[in-house]
């Protein structure tokens, strides 16, 4: 909530404080989750065209760990285990995985 | 008096203990449990003689003959197909987490820890599924231990994050110099 609270109210964009990216930093290639905080921000502003521009994955990953979180919290494994299995599974995995990996080259391209 | 071994919550065997060590290791009702002379894992309620240990006093069970000597750990035992283990915990869903979240938290270089809990936690499974017991055991074991380590060093970062933030705020944000610094290459994350 307190994080919610500060993306809300500060724009990475033009506050400095907010830390950097020790990939992009060391490499100069963007990693998967470069702009999170950016995309973050205007996702709580209901600005889903600049949360695109600026970071696509985060536009998945965020509501996909949230679903993650209340599986885990709620014992998901017992009470719904169909759908663990759907988003959480092995193959889920290698997916989730796998796109991270192919954004993440894409975004450099 | 038996000795026994048992497996903790997380997947681990420990032993060897007698009822009453049984008894302060806090095991539970379903806790499996070996001890020589039992063909499999059994859960510690269907044992007699570690019933003492969940009726709440110490010392009602009657003296055994003879104390036995211990023989060496057998392997949990499961090769006959018969699955009544519980499967290991998995692990699965907190290692994805502990994948995705370092890209959200920006220290994308920690999602190669949840990586590796991932390769081992979808062993679990399989190894579970083709009756490998012990080989699923393990599998469970080191998901956790590298699972856990990603938190760890997860909690760590966002501890860093905020301390640094505070700082920045206190000290920086009137000192133009220290904020130069830290906008040099042009790009939040």
């Amino acid at each position: 909530m307190a994080a919610a609270f500060v993306f809300y109210f500060f724009d990475p964009e033009e506050i400095t404080f907010f830390p950097r990216c020790p990939f992009l930093q060391i490499t100069g290639y963007e990693c998967p989750g470069c702009g999170s905080q950016r995309a973050i921000h205007d996702m709580l502003h209901l600005d889903f065209k600049g949360a695109v521009a600026q970071n696509t994955l985060i536009l998945f990953l965020v509501p996909y760990v949230f679903l993650g979180c209340c599986l885990t919290f709620f014992n998901g494994k017992r009470r719904f285990p169909k759908l663990e299995e759907l988003f959480f599974g092995k193959w889920a995995a290698i997916i989730v995985v796998s796109g991270i990996v192919i954004y993440w080259v894409g975004r450099n391209l | 008096m038996n000795r026994y071994f048992y497996i903790d919550s997380e997947g681990k065997q420990k032993g060897t203990f007698t009822p009453e060590e049984l008894k302060s290791e806090n095991i539970k009702k379903d806790t499996l449990v070996w001890t020589p002379g039992m063909t499999e894992w059994m859960r510690a309620s269907n044992v007699t003689e570690l019933d003492a240990i969940f009726a709440g006093h110490a010392g009602s069970y009657s003296p055994q003959p003879a104390a036995q000597p211990v023989t060496p750990p057998a392997q949990p035992v499961n090769y006959g197909g018969s699955q009544q283990q519980p499967m290991p915990k998995s692990w699965l869903i907190e290692s994805i987490l502990a994948t995705v979240l370092p890209f959200i938290l920006c220290s994308s270089i920690f999602s190669l820890l949840g990586i590796i809990g991932i390769v081992h936690a979808s062993k679990v499974e399989s190894l579970y599924a083709r009756g490998d017991y012990t080989g699923s055991l393990e599998a469970s074991s080191q998901a956790g231990k590298w699972t856990k380590i990603a938190m760890w060093i997860g909690i760590a970062w966002v501890v860093l994050w905020i301390v640094a933030i505070i700082f920045l705020i206190a000290f920086g944000v009137s000192m133009a110099g220290i904020s130069d610094v830290f906008s040099g290459s042009g790009y939040e994350i």
